[in-house]
C-alpha cells in the first residue's frame, strides 16, 4: 500500500499543540477569509470529491468514486451513579465491586433512570440542534454475551430522545479547509456493557475475563446522517463530537478510556451512482488520526476491489483498525441483520420532558465550538488561529478571560499558540495548571504594548510567571535592576574613588566598611543595582591589589 | 424460563403487540413498588392479520434455551393458546383511540445522581460460578450472529 496515503495527516494534528505547523501557515493565510470562499462549496451539488486529504493516489480514486460514511458515536456520561441504580460510576475501580441486584438484572430489580442521564441528553440533543421528543420511551434489545448480565441492554429504539439535527465543522486549511454541516439523525439514551478482556493467564485462548463495573453505566448514542466523504471529514466530525461533549461538560470525551467510541459506516459508489455500496462498519478506532486513516484505506481498498471487477468481494461486515499494520482486517462477517427483538422496557415509565425543563437547559448552554470560532472569526483572528483557540475548552475559557480584561485579541491568541503552548508541551501541563491568570497575561500585553517594557523582557517575565506566579507589576519591579555589570563597575570605582579613607581602612582589616561602600553605590543607583551583581564587582574591586 | 419464552413469543409477533411482564419479588433484595405493566406499541403495518403460529424451536433458539423435542411439542400448544388470545384482544378496536407509546404509570419517579454502594455484594460475587482473581471468568466467546 502506498505510504503517501498514510502521510497524509500528522498524527499529532488534531491535539492542542501541533502549534509549529499551525503557526507558520497563519502567516501566508491571514488574510483569507476561508468561511466566505468555503461556504459556496457546500452549497453547490458534490460534483467531485473534495480534496482534503493529500494524496495523490486517493485524489485519483476519488476522480470516479464517492465514499459515503456514518459514524455511531457512543459517550460515556460523567454521572456519579449508573443510569438506573446507585451502584457508582467510577472509572478504574476495583473490578466487580460496582454491582447490585439492578445493574446485574437479578429477578425481581427495578432500575430507576437517574436524572442526570435526561438532563444530559437534553443537553446533548441541543447543542446537536436536534428536535426532542417531550415523551420518549426505552426498550429492550436482547442478545447474550458474557458482558451483558440480563441478557439485553435497556436502550431506546423508536422514540429516542432527540433527532433531526446537524453539527458544523471547519475543516483545517491543510486539508484544503472549509465549512461542513453533517446531518444528526437521532441521540438515545442507553447503558453500557461490562468490560470483556482476554485472560493474561495461559488458558487465554480458552476463557476471557469479565469486570462488570461499567456494566449499566450511562451512554448518550449519537447517529450521523451518511454525510461524510471523506476520512478528514470524519476525523473532523469526530473531533467536534469531542469538543461538544466537553464544552457541555457531559463526558470527559476520552478516546484511550473509551469514554468516546466512534464505528464507522463506510461504503462507496461509483459517482453518479444514486444507490448505496456495501456498508463496512470499522471499529476500534481510538484516535481521530486512525479514525482518518482506516477510512482512507478503506475508500482505496473497496476502490481498488470495484476497479478490478471484483466488487462482489466487499461484504457486510465489520472490520478492526490494525493500528500496527495501518489496515483494517475482517473481524466477523454478518449473515443477515442481527434480531434484537426489541420491545418496550416494562420495568420503566415513559420519559417526559416540560416544554419549561426544556426551556431552562436550553438557557444554561455554555457557548458551543461552532459559536465560538465563528466569534473568534468576527473579531478578526485568522482560520487556524480560531480552530486552534476553540479546540480545547479550557484554553479557549482562558482566552476569552484574557481578552476580557481588554488585551489585544491577536496578542493573547499570539502568546497562547507560541510561547505558552511550547511551555505546556514541554512541562507536560494544561492551561489549567499554568500558575499565569489571565488577568497577568492581560497585564503582559499592556505592559509590551504601552513599551513599559521590552518583548524581550516581556517574555522572560512571561516563562517566571509561568512558573512561578506572581504579577506583572512585581516582576517589572525586580526587572528594573541595573544589571549591566559595566554600569555597575563604573558606580563602585566612583564610590571608591571618593571614598579614600574607608578604603584605607577596609585594607587595613576592617571588612565591615564593606556594607558601607556597597549602601553609597546602592544610593547612587538609586536602589535600582542588582544587589548581587553589586556586591560581587565591590569585593573584587575592594580587594584588588594595587 | 416461562416469562422469558413467552417475551419471546410476543416480540417476535408483528405486527401488533401486546405483552405482559409479572417479574417476581425477591425479599431479600430491597426493591420499589412492583408495577404491572401492559404496554401496546404500534407498528406500522397496520394490517392485525392472523398470527402466525410459533416455530417454538427457533424461539429456543433465540432464547438461548434447550427444548427436548416433547417440550417443543408440549410448549407449542400452550404458546399457540397465548397467541390466540393475543389474537382475540387484536379484534378490539381502537382507531378511537391514540395511541400511547407507554401504558399510563405512576410517572416523574426520577432518581438523584447520588452514590451509594450496594451492602450485598458479597451475596451477589458468591453465585459467579468463576473467578481469575478479580475478575469474572467465562468461555472464550465464539460469535454466533
Ligand atoms: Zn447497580
Amino acid at each position: 500500500m502506498s505510504t503517501t496515503l498514510f502521510r497524509t495527516i500528522q498524527p499529532n494534528h488534531f491535539t492542542l499543540l501541533t502549534t509549529a505547523l499551525l503557526r507558520t501557515r497563519t502567516k501566508t493565510s491571514r488574510h483569507i477569509s476561508v468561511r466566505c470562499q468555503t461556504s459556496t462549496t457546500t452549497q453547490q451539488p458534490r460534483t467531485s470529491a473534495p480534496k482534503n486529504h493529500g494524496s495523490n493516489k486517493l485524489d485519483e480514486i476519488l476522480k470516479d468514486y464517492e465514499a459515503v460514511i456514518g459514524i455511531e458515536t457512543h459517550v460515556q456520561l460523567s454521572t456519579s451513579t449508573k443510569a438506573f441504580c446507585s451502584c457508582p460510576n467510577s472509572y478504574g475501580s476495583h473490578p466487580n465491586t460496582s454491582i447490585c441486584p439492578v445493574c446485574m438484572g437479578l429477578p425481581g430489580a427495578l432500575p430507576v433512570l437517574s436524572s442526570k442521564v435526561v438532563d444530559f441528553g437534553v443537553r446533548l440533543g441541543l447543542a446537536l440542534n436536534c428536535s426532542l421528543s417531550l415523551k420518549s420511551k426505552f426498550d429492550r434489545k436482547q442478545y447474550f454475551y458474557p458482558d451483558l448480565p440480563k441478557g439485553y441492554q435497556i436502550s431506546q429504539f423508536d422514540v429516542p430522545i432527540a433527532s433531526g439535527g446537524y453539527v458544523d465543522v471547519d475543516i483545517p486549511l491543510e486539508f484544503g479547509g472549509g465549512h461542513r454541516r453533517f446531518g444528526i439523525t437521532r441521540v438515545h439514551m442507553e447503558e453500557d456493557a461490562g468490560k470483556l478482556l482476554h485472560s493474561d493467564a495461559g488458558d487465554y485462548s480458552q476463557a476471557m475475563i469479565v469486570d462488570l463495573n461499567r456494566a449499566g453505566v450511562p451512554l448518550l448514542e449519537i447517529v450521523s446522517e451518511p454525510d461524510m466523504r471523506s476520512g478528514v471529514e470524519a476525523a473532523e466530525y469526530g473531533s467536534e463530537m469531542q469538543r461538544i461533549v466537553r464544552y457541555l461538560g457531559v463526558s470527559n470525551g476520552n478516546m484511550q478510556e473509551g469514554s468516546l467510541r466512534c464505528d464507522v459506516n463506510i461504503s462507496i459508489r461509483p459517482i453518479g451512482q444514486a444507490e448505496f455500496g456495501t456498508k463496512v462498519e470499522i471499529k476500534n478506532l481510538n484516535a481521530f488520526s486512525a479514525m482518518s486513516r482506516a477510512i482512507d484505506y478503506e475508500i482505496t481498498r473497496q476502490a481498488l476491489l470495484y476497479n478490478q471487477g471484483q466488487a462482489d468481494k466487499i461484504v457486510t461486515e465489520t472490520r478492526l483498525w490494525d493500528e500496527g499494520a495501518q489496515k483494517t482486517v475482517t473481524m466477523r462477517k454478518k449473515e443477515g441483520l442481527a434480531d434484537y427483538r426489541y420491545f418496550p422496557e416494562p420495568d420503566l415509565p415513559e420519559v417526559i420532558l416540560t416544554q419549561e425543563y426544556v426551556d431552562s437547559i436550553r438557557a444554561s448552554l455554555p457557548e458551543l465550538p461552532e459559536a465560538k470560532r465563528r466569534r473568534y472569526e468576527a473579531m478578526g483572528l485568522g482560520i487556524q488561529d480560531v480552530l486552534f483557540l476553540a479546540n480545547d475548552v479550557s484554553v479557549a475559557e482562558y482566552f476569552d478571560e484574557v481578552i476580557g480584561k481588554g488585551a489585544d485579541v491577536k496578542s493573547a491568541a499570539n502568546w497562547l499558540m507560541s510561547d505558552i503552548a511550547a511551555y505546556l508541551k514541554n512541562e507536560e501541563l494544561s492551561i489549567s495548571d499554568v500558575k499565569l491568570t489571565p488577568h497577568e497575561l492581560a497585564e503582559l500585553i499592556a505592559a509590551i504594548k504601552d513599551e513599559t517594557i521590552s518583548g524581550k523582557i516581556g517574555k522572560q517575565i512571561l516563562f517566571e510567571l509561568l512558573a512561578k506566579g506572581g504579577t506583572v507589576q512585581g516582576m517589572i519591579k525586580e526587572k528594573d535592576l541595573i544589571t549591566d555589570p559595566v554600569e555597575i563597575e563604573k558606580m563602585i570605582m566612583k564610590v571608591i574613588s571618593e571614598s579614600p579613607k574607608q578604603l584605607e581602612q577596609y585594607r587595613s582589616g576592617k571588612t565591615k566598611l564593606q556594607g558601607f561602600f556597597a549602601g553609597q553605590v546602592m544610593k547612587m543607583s538609586k536602589g535600582k543595582a542588582n544587589p548581587a551583581l553589586l556586591n560581587k564587582i565591590l569585593l573584587e574591586k575592594l580587594n584588588a591589589k594595587e | 424460563m416461562a416469562t422469558r419464552a413467552l417475551l419471546a413469543v410476543v416480540t417476535a409477533s408483528p405486527p401488533r403487540m401486546i405483552q405482559i411482564k409479572a417479574s417476581t419479588f425477591s425479599s431479600s433484595l430491597k426493591f420499589q413498588r412492583h408495577i404491572t405493566t401492559i404496554g401496546r406499541c404500534f407498528s406500522s403495518d397496520t394490517n392485525p392479520s392472523v398470527l402466525q403460529p410459533p416455530d417454538v424451536s427457533r424461539l429456543a433458539e433465540t432464547a438461548r434455551i434447550s427444548l427436548t423435542p416433547s417440550e417443543i411439542e408440549e410448549c407449542g400448544a400452550k404458546i399457540r393458546q397465548v397467541i390466540d388470545w393475543f389474537g382475540q384482544l387484536q379484534q378490539v378496536d381502537v382507531s378511537s383511540v391514540e395511541p400511547a407509546i407507554r401504558a399510563e404509570m405512576e410517572g416523574g419517579n426520577l432518581r438523584e445522581d447520588a452514590p451509594e454502594t450496594f451492602e450485598n455484594r458479597e451475596s451477589i460475587r458468591a453465585s459467579i460460578p468463576r473467578f481469575d482473581e478479580v475478575y469474572l471468568k467465562v468461555p472464550k466467546v465464539l460469535n454466533k450472529e
